[in-house]
């Protein structure tokens, strides 16, 4: 009888301690409608710069880190309900984030574009903008950017970060306002970008406050060892050079 | 708890209400004669108008609402011919693209509730209307039509209901209908509990005004057909 209690009380210690390792499996969200730094390709997988980062970072820190898609709307309620551990999907650090969220160290600094039809001149002023339709994605830097800026375009907001493009090939949008390299690597090199050009200034967080003071890993604010060793792991592939393979990679800069 | 952010935007969930019910009624209003015409032919002696209007509402009833509206907004928009024709000022317009959805797909349904509802009135006051010498016109104004309403009633109800619920989906073309309030909101202030159950709310209120109006419409008009209490 005694025997049998004992060996009730090993298996559920060690279900336990089962338990407790599986919790540590970090789960890391990421919007795949934003290639090139996060898509699903043909087969399914998760791929692009973010994912591909995250994972060398997750292996330099030792991290077990599990990556998958989420839906844009969900990721920083989520983040915020400890549903996620970190979001990476190529978010820009604001003022407004950072009071809700805590992020790693800084790992790019994005320049935002518009992209036009090829051949469309724009006076790109508030006023010459006026009555153009403007195509971001909802919450986004893009979209503070536009509401702020040119609230006298028509500004229409999208769930995903692909539909904005959707609707500059169909022409229900003049200017689709993003990150210059998804523009140029994730739009203007397929068959929809066809006809289409980066169009107007080159826009940084100097120009406007909404654009930023870069990307980085959003992580729960409570988490401050998760932000350490997130950083830890940039530092180390930052060192070893394989953030900036990704770079050349990705966008061959 | 946020309920103050809820409370700043109150205005926006009231300008979200607006646009869910006129998308609701304009749907059902522009269906409802549409749905009681195609009922007469669904039930045509004429077998091509009969399998014409069968196979319509079977591809509407049979593909979900979603995936109508993206066909119709997104995808009629990769064709350049369509893109260049003179329908495209109205194509391009998010509330028109919704619409077309919403009455195609309502329709689809109410006329299969209306239909039934027509082969359902007794022989006898058929034949009632015939004896009198009614011509098909009136027999079709002033006994079939009224018949098959009253007895359409409670199922016609419950399909106003979904479509109100349905407008939800309107919120994935841009439009700031009542979800889509929420869903901005949530992405706005990064909380999601509070603007969906303030959605759900307004929702739910809309809904028990339409019951209640329902509950009155039928005890009027469809009284007639209750059993009787001994």
């Amino acid at each position: 009888m005694n025997r049998h209690l004992k060996t009730i009380c090993i298996f559920a210690l060690s279900s336990l301690a089962l338990s407790s390792a599986h919790a540590e499996k970090l789960n890391i969200a990421t919007d795949a409608t934003f290639p090139p730094f996060e898509s699903i390709d043909s087969s399914g997988k998760l791929v692009g710069f973010d994912v591909d980062m995250m994972e060398a970072i997750c292996k330099a820190a030792a991290l077990d880190c599990n990556i998958f898609n989420a839906a844009w709307d969900g990721m920083f309620p989520g983040l915020v309900s400890g549903k996620y551990d970190a979001l990476v999907s190529q978010l820009t650090v604001t003022e407004k984030r950072r009071q809700t969220f805590a992020f790693s160290d800084i790992y790019d600094h994005p320049i935002f574009r518009f992209v036009a039809k090829k051949g469309a001149t724009f006076d790109f002023t508030p006023e010459g903008l006026a009555g153009k339709t403007i195509a971001v994605q909802t919450g986004t830097p893009m979209d503070a950017y536009v509401t702020n800026h040119i609230p006298q375009a028509q500004i229409k907001r999208y769930d995903s970060g692909s539909a904005p493009f959707l609707e500059l090939s169909s022409g229900r949008a003049d200017l689709v306002l993003g990150y210059q390299a998804q523009i140029a690597h994730g739009f203007l090199n397929g068959d929809s970008g066809m006809g289409f050009e980066l169009v107007g200034p080159q826009l940084t967080g100097k120009d406007a406050k909404e654009f930023g003071e870069g990307v980085a890993i959003a992580i729960n604010k409570k988490n401050t060892k998760l932000v350490e060793d997130v950083n830890k792991g940039l530092a180390v592939i930052r060192k070893d050079g394989t953030l900036n393979a990704l770079m050349v990679k990705y966008f061959g800069k | 708890m946020n309920w103050g952010i809820i409370g700043e935007n109150l205005p926006l969930y009231a300008e979200g209400a607006k646009l869910t019910l006129f998308l609701a009624f304009g749907a059902l209003l522009i269906s409802f004669p549409l749905a009681v015409s195609l009922a007469f032919v669904r039930n045509s002696k004429v077998r091509a108008l009969r399998y014409a209007v069968t196979i319509y509402t079977l591809v509407f009833r049979g593909t979900p609402l979603l995936v109508q509206l993206f066909l119709i907004y997104f995808g009629l928009a990769q064709f350049g011919l369509i893109r260049t024709s003179i329908l495209w000022p109205w194509l391009s317009s998010p509330i028109v693209c919704v619409l077309i959805a919403y009455v195609l797909n309502t329709t689809a349904y109410s006329t299969e509730i209306f239909a039934g509802g027509l082969r359902h009135i007794p022989v006898g006051e058929i034949e009632a209307a015939r004896a009198y010498g009614l011509s098909h016109w009136a027999q079709a104004r002033r006994i079939l039509i009224p018949a098959m309403l009253t007895r359409s009633l409670p199922l016609y109800g419950n399909e106003m209901i979904m479509v109100l619920q349905a407008t939800s989906l309107a919120s994935t073309v841009t439009l700031l209908e009542i979800t889509g309030v929420a869903r901005r909101i949530t992405l706005d202030y990064y909380i999601q509990f509070e603007p969906y159950v303030t959605a759900a709310a307004i929702y739910l209120t809309i809904t028990l005004v339409l019951v209640t109006i329902f509950h009155f419409v039928q005890r009027r008009w469809a009284g007639y057909l209750d059993p009787r209490s001994s």
